[in-house]
């Protein structure tokens, strides 16, 4: 459908024809839209849902690290996750005021939140049971997220992509902090390399769902490519992940936990097997490990906050009347 | 209760030799606290030796097309005050300060400096009234900027994986 030609798409979307061709016609030119530009207001509804879920999800993916900073094995390690933990704050900041650029409120993102009517990503809703976890995530989901922030990185919408060079930036201190975590577990004693090959085997799959559905199930996927949001796909990125990971990780000698996981010559991948997106639905859905945990803690830390805000706008009031 | 307070946008310097960049904006109930949210949100990192803030109302701004397709002359009413003049040079590129002119609103502003700095190819022009901008206070430069110069594990540099990965793969130890 969205291959189809401008006068339909105006149609589908109610926009004047016109305004939609210079639109196009901007975007075909490598300019970025900036905040008070026209927009057509899908580009507008389907950007703030993508900001605000990707806003959601940095500040979730606080939790299942933040719980190991009280038992880090060192005090090196416990400064560089307090980094990496208070930089996931700062991401979801700076993702929250792009999405606020285009009308959003803090308010109705939050409140999204809280009711679970707007998503995170999924790879948030399993536990962190070992030290480990800490460098799978740093270099798996990371890894992950460094690949698809590196594309929106390019996008078309302005205030999104400048939030997302710095966040790429600083998303690679955390990649090779934990790299650099499971590479030395991996040449460590016979616990570390366990409990080094026992977080792997968790985090692998999960983190390949974390691309999202496959493209021929991904409904948004036309659009946002057409306009200059998205510029590659889900499969394709998923695909360029595990051509990294894979040779990587068997380096280090870990187990990836597919028996399909092999190097193609022809196409020059790694072909891997078949992904459980029953899992994956299910989990998107609500019913993950570690769903229902995580939104009473974000809705403790709602609560808990309560105090601060009403303070500030007591404040902001006497200060603008 | 949560209400949306007013938009601050954020300019940078990151050195003193370096341009003063826009960089993104916040939201706070005034200036005072957006200057901080500002250094919350955007100085984590070794990359700041001043930063400013002004609420997003007083800010000025017309893109190379609408200023093509004409606009009524700028009215001359009113007194005359010094704008900070940013300019967006290419697609990819943060509005940076081109300089100063005086000026008796931000259309008039744009208007004089597209005279002003006319050698540059600007996409989109930013006229900010210098009264608008709260700055950063040199002298407090130490405390709010340089903590994040001293945690060096934050970057990225200090881990040596491509090193480490090189030595795995030729079959030897990480110590050799």
């Amino acid at each position: 459908m969205y291959g189809a030609d401008i006068e339909q798409i105006a149609i589908e979307l109610n926009e004047e024809p016109e305004k939609l061709a210079e639109f196009e016609a901007r975007i075909a030119r490598g300019e970025k839209i900036e905040p008070g530009d026209w927009m057509p207001a899908e580009y507008r509804r389907q950007l703030i849902r993508m900001i605000s879920q990707h806003a959601h999800s940095e500040v979730v993916g606080m939790l299942p690290e933040g719980a190991w900073i009280t038992r880090a094995p060192s005090l090196r390690r416990k400064l560089i996750l307090i980094a990496k933990v208070q930089d996931e704050a700062g991401h979801g900041q700076y993702l929250y005021h792009a999405a606020e650029t285009l009308g959003a409120t803090r308010e109705e993102m939050l409140d999204a939140l809280l009711s679970g009517k707007a998503k995170y990503s999924s790879i948030f809703n399993y536990h962190t049971t070992t030290w480990a976890d800490n460098g799978a995530i740093g270099w798996l989901v990371d890894g992950a997220a460094i690949l698809n922030q590196t594309m929106l990185a390019r996008c078309s919408y302005g205030p999104y992509s400048r939030a997302m060079v710095r966040i790429c930036m600083e998303e690679n201190f955390h990649r090779k902090q934990g790299q650099e975590m499971i590479i030395r577990y991996s040449q460590g004693t016979p616990t570390q390399r366990a409990m080094v090959q026992d977080a792997i085997t968790r985090w692998w799959w999960p983190t390949l769902m974390m691309f999202g559905p496959h493209d021929a199930d991904s409904p948004n996927s036309g659009l946002l490519i057409r306009w200059g949001i998205k510029t590659r796909t889900n499969d394709q990125l998923r695909q360029e992940f595990v051509n990294q990971l894979a040779p990587d990780l068997q380096a280090c000698g870990i187990t990836i936990p597919d028996p399909d996981l092999r190097y193609d010559e022809a196409s020059g991948n790694w072909l891997f097997g078949a992904i459980d997106w029953d899992e994956f639905w299910r989990v998107i859905k609500g019913d993950g490990p570690a769903n229902a945990e995580r939104m009473a803690a974000r809705q403790q830390a709602h609560d808990d906050g309560r105090w601060v805000r009403e303070a500030l706008s007591a404040y902001a009031k006497k200060q603008l009347h | 209760m949560d209400t949306q307070w007013p938009r601050y946008e954020v300019f940078q310097q990151e050195a003193p030799d370096k341009p003063v960049l826009h960089n993104g904006s916040v939201h706070a109930p005034d200036i005072e606290m957006a200057l901080l949210n500002a250094r919350d949100v955007f100085a984590r990192r070794p990359e700041a030796s001043q930063m400013w803030v002004a609420a997003a109302e007083r800010i000025t701004s017309r893109t190379r097309q609408e200023l093509a397709a004409g606009e009524p002359a700028p009215s001359a009413a009113g007194e005359p005050q010094t704008y900070c003049i940013f300019g967006k040079l290419a697609e990819q590129a943060q509005a940076s300060l081109l300089g100063e002119v005086q000026a008796a609103s931000g259309a008039a502003a744009i208007a004089a400096a597209q005279t002003e700095f006319e050698t540059q190819n600007v996409l989109r022009w930013c006229a900010v009234p210098l009264a608008a901008l709260l700055k950063s206070d040199p002298a407090e430069a130490g405390p709010m900027f340089a903590p994040a110069r001293e945690k060096t594990y934050k970057d990225q540099a200090e881990y040596p994986v491509v090193t480490m990965m090189r030595k795995l793969r030729a079959g030897k130890g990480l110590d050799e």
